[in-house]
């Protein structure tokens, strides 16, 4: 359950966010979370909805996670193939051995306050 | 214009709120974890060493492997250790027990080291005797094989361990641990007559997912295979091997 880590993270951002510019109340959040992270974004969410009605400032904020694809470049044959799935092998060589590019990462896009 | 509120913009689709605002960060979550990362990392080469994250299930023989290790490499290479787990010291005793630094952390429920807490357990490492100056430094994280897996440590080198009754499955199952290591050990090579592992399958599975990951198998209670480990740790450190090594079993 380290989503409850990443989500205090989250919420330390967003005091510090807040207290930047200035305002209240946090009123959306938008994530990317890759399918590679490791993170669940079902945990992520639950543990936002916990931690987030502790404080004021960001009780009832929404979340908006959107999950990339992400890309499989052939050893072989170079071709790149987007997917949500790893590949089992290249579509274009058969070659099995294909290394996963994007999709591990964990970014705070955009915040809503007011 | 806008039809709403006058202003130059071309459509009317637009906050009229004017307390409200969006701020576009566009940052890692991870930002803070691995900017203390990279500080960690600087801090091991100060120190002259080499780092590895240890990352397994509970009860794969992390804890073993690093006492063979030690009682092998000790009298050549400075080690340290730096042993996670939720709750007791009973990893760091063990590690005592065979003469090099060593500092326990325990994360009170937490199923992971973050980069922060590794910062806390360089400086109390530096307190330890000889804890100062390491050729290697082994980071044994929280038994578990999801959770350690997200968080950078500063680490030079991620090694993953699946032991044989854990079955072949694992690298399938847990894929970011085994995407983001250099190393894959496959651990307890001493029980394959009593499972079912079949070491290609687990090899091809590991291999499928991270094509540059070196895969090695090893009993540290038989000793099979414990040659290339020791190889590729001396490898790291830039210390050749010598010829007359202590037998592996001699010292236990």
């Amino acid at each position: 359950m380290h989503e409850m880590s990443l989500v205090q993270a989250l919420l330390t951002q967003l005091t510090s966010l807040a207290a930047e510019h200035d305002k209240k109340k946090v009123i959306t959040v938008t994530l990317t979370i890759g399918p590679l992270s490791g993170v669940v974004i079902d945990s992520f969410q639950f543990g936002f909805d916990i931690l987030s009605a502790e404080s004021n400032l960001t009780k009832g904020a929404r979340l908006i996670i959107t999950s990339p694809t992400v890309s499989y470049h052939c050893v072989r044959c170079g071709s790149i193939q987007t997917a949500a799935m790893r590949p089992d092998h290249c579509p274009e060589c058969s070659e099995t051995l294909l290394i996963a590019e994007g999709g591990d990462a964990i970014i705070l896009n955009q915040v809503e306050m007011e | 214009m806008c039809d709403s509120c006058g202003c130059d913009l071309a459509s009317n689709n637009h906050s009229h709120d004017t307390d409200s605002r969006i701020i576009e960060v566009h940052q890692s979550l991870l930002a803070a974890n691995d900017a203390m990362a990279a500080r960690n990392k600087a801090h091991f080469e100060a120190m002259g060493a080499v780092a590895i994250n240890m990352i397994s299930s509970p009860g794969s023989g992390k804890t073993t492997l690093l006492e063979k290790t030690i009682e092998r490499l000790k009298k050549k290479i400075r080690i340290g250790v730096i042993e996670g787990d939720i709750e007791t010291d009973r990893d760091a005793q063990r590690i005592r027990a065979k003469g090099v630094p060593v500092i326990q952390l325990t994360t009170g429920g937490a199923c992971h080291l973050d980069a922060a807490q590794v910062h806390k357990g360089i400086h109390l490492l530096e307190k330890e005797p000889g804890g100062a100056r390491l050729d290697l430094l082994f980071i044994e994280n929280v038994g578990n094989l999801v959770c350690p897996a997200t968080f950078d440590l500063g680490e030079h080198q991620r090694v993953v361990l699946v032991s044989v009754p854990e079955g072949p499955d694992k690298p399938a199952k847990y894929p970011k641990a085994f995407i983001s290591s250099q190393i894959f050990l496959i651990t307890k090579t001493d029980l394959l007559p009593y499972f079912d592992f079949p070491v290609t399958e687990a090899r091809r599975e590991a291999l499928h997912l991270n094509p540059r990951l070196q895969v090695m198998a090893l009993s540290a209670t038989s000793g099979e295979g414990f040659e290339a480990w020791i190889s590729y740790l001396e490898g790291l450190t830039g210390k050749t091997r010598k010829d007359n090594f202590p037998p592996l079993l001699s010292q236990s």
